[in-house]
């Protein structure tokens, strides 16, 4: 009884991963601990996946 | 007048246009519905035959006639984190909450209403058509005859989600996949499944679309690479996305099928084939930009924090309303 096209379905990485940034709700960002904005970060970003076409699928799937 | 982003506190993508508005000293207000109620409150009056609303957050107050513009990101659902969450609070804070923002009159990225339907791969499909943009063969089925056929047809096909979305019980990813071309189609009778015709890429292209600006990104296929690793999201490769120029009728087509969506902003994949055309495989009405950004360093958070501050005529009721989205056609 298995859909068709979840014969092409994997298991999703459950990474628990610890962003180094944080919400700042002062500023409605998410800042690093010097307080540099965490976006504009590139490093970070690209080590977290932050921003990338998968980032948020398991809620949004506009991606 | 403020701009309103509705989005979770971890999407880093909107703390970059959050941080450029706030460097052109425009208020912004950014919540996150999940928190309706409780961090998030909200009050509106219906009396003597007008409107008066307000919204409280984070210790920031903002009146709903005050708003110039909403910004629907990545919002939580209505009542998510709640005290007491149900299914019943959620759609009693849905309604209080959108039902009041859709009569304020504020500019949308996008109208709640635009992008339910727009979220539809059917209905892209479609629209792509009408637009005149390219649209590989394309067959959604629950008959398995029917996809038998297909294949016939249509010997390289590839499938994937209608819905784009991924199952969670338990947690997987359902990556565009290439079908055998001996494969059992008997599966097909239990679920609406896509089915396409595979496009030879040498390219994906991303194009993201914020009101009349287009920018578009493009991502070669690396040398070697495996013909099965289809989606680009998935597949392994160092190439990064550099920017390209979009061909005229694309770009016409683009605005055609935004005007007619409704649509303020839009991020559509196209696969690029050895003859150079553009074949529409989907428009994500939220689509992230962060990542394009960072490799092409194209402005497209600026573009939307120009556009989110922008006076513009006010936003339609309607997604047809002319006065909300015909604006961003050239």
């Amino acid at each position: 009884m298995q859909l068709f096209v979840l014969n092409y379905a994997r298991p999703a990485e459950q990474l628990e991963v610890s962003t180094p940034y944080s919400y700042d709700c002062g500023l409605q960002l998410n800042v690093l601990p010097g307080g540099r904005i965490a976006a504009h970060d590139h490093a970070v970003m690209r080590e977290f996946g932050s921003t990338t076409s998968t980032a948020g699928s398991k809620t949004h799937f506009d991606d | 007048m403020t701009v309103l982003v509705l989005t979770s506190e971890e999407d880093v993508t909107a703390d970059l246009v959050v941080a450029r508005l706030n460097g052109t000293g425009i208020p912004v207000v950014r919540i996150d519905p999940a928190d309706l109620p409780g961090e998030v409150a909200l009050s509106g009056e219906y009396v003597n035959g007008a409107f008066r609303g307000h919204l409280s957050a984070g210790g920031r107050v903002v009146t709903l006639e005050g708003l110039r513009s909403v910004w629907v990101r990545r919002p939580g659902v209505p009542g998510a984190r709640a005290a007491a969450p149900s299914g019943w609070l959620t759609e009693e804070a849905s309604q209080a909450f959108y039902g009041m923002l859709r009569g304020t009159g504020a500019r949308w990225m996008n109208h709640p209403d635009a992008a339910a339907r727009a979220r539809h791969k059917p209905w892209q499909l479609h629209l792509a058509q009408r637009s005149r943009l390219p649209v590989p063969a394309t067959l959604i089925t629950t008959f398995p005859q029917a996809a038998r056929d297909f294949a016939r047809r249509f010997p390289d096909l590839v499938v994937k989600p209608v819905s784009g979305s991924h199952p969670q019980e338990p947690p997987r990813v359902v990556p565009t996949s290439r079908v055998a071309p001996d494969v059992d189609f008997t599966a097909v009778a239990f679920g609406p499944t896509l089915l396409q015709r595979r496009v030879v890429k040498r390219a994906d292209i991303r194009l993201t679309a914020v009101g009349d600006r287009i920018l578009a990104a493009r991502k070669a296929v690396a040398p070697g690479a495996h013909p099965d690793d289809i989606d680009v999201r998935f597949a392994p490769s160092d190439e990064p996305w550099r920017p390209a120029d979009v061909p005229t009728p694309v770009a016409e087509a683009v605005h055609r099928y935004l005007r007619e969506a409704g649509l303020a902003y839009g991020a559509f994949d196209f696969a690029e084939d050895l003859d150079s055309v553009w074949w529409f495989l989907e428009c994500n009405q939220s689509g992230q930009f962060g990542f394009v950004e960072m490799d092409t360093g194209q402005p497209i958070a600026q573009c939307v924090a120009d556009w989110l501050a922008g006076e513009g005529p006010r936003a339609p009721t309607h997604p047809h309303d002319p006065q909300g989205s015909m604006r961003m056609a050239p």
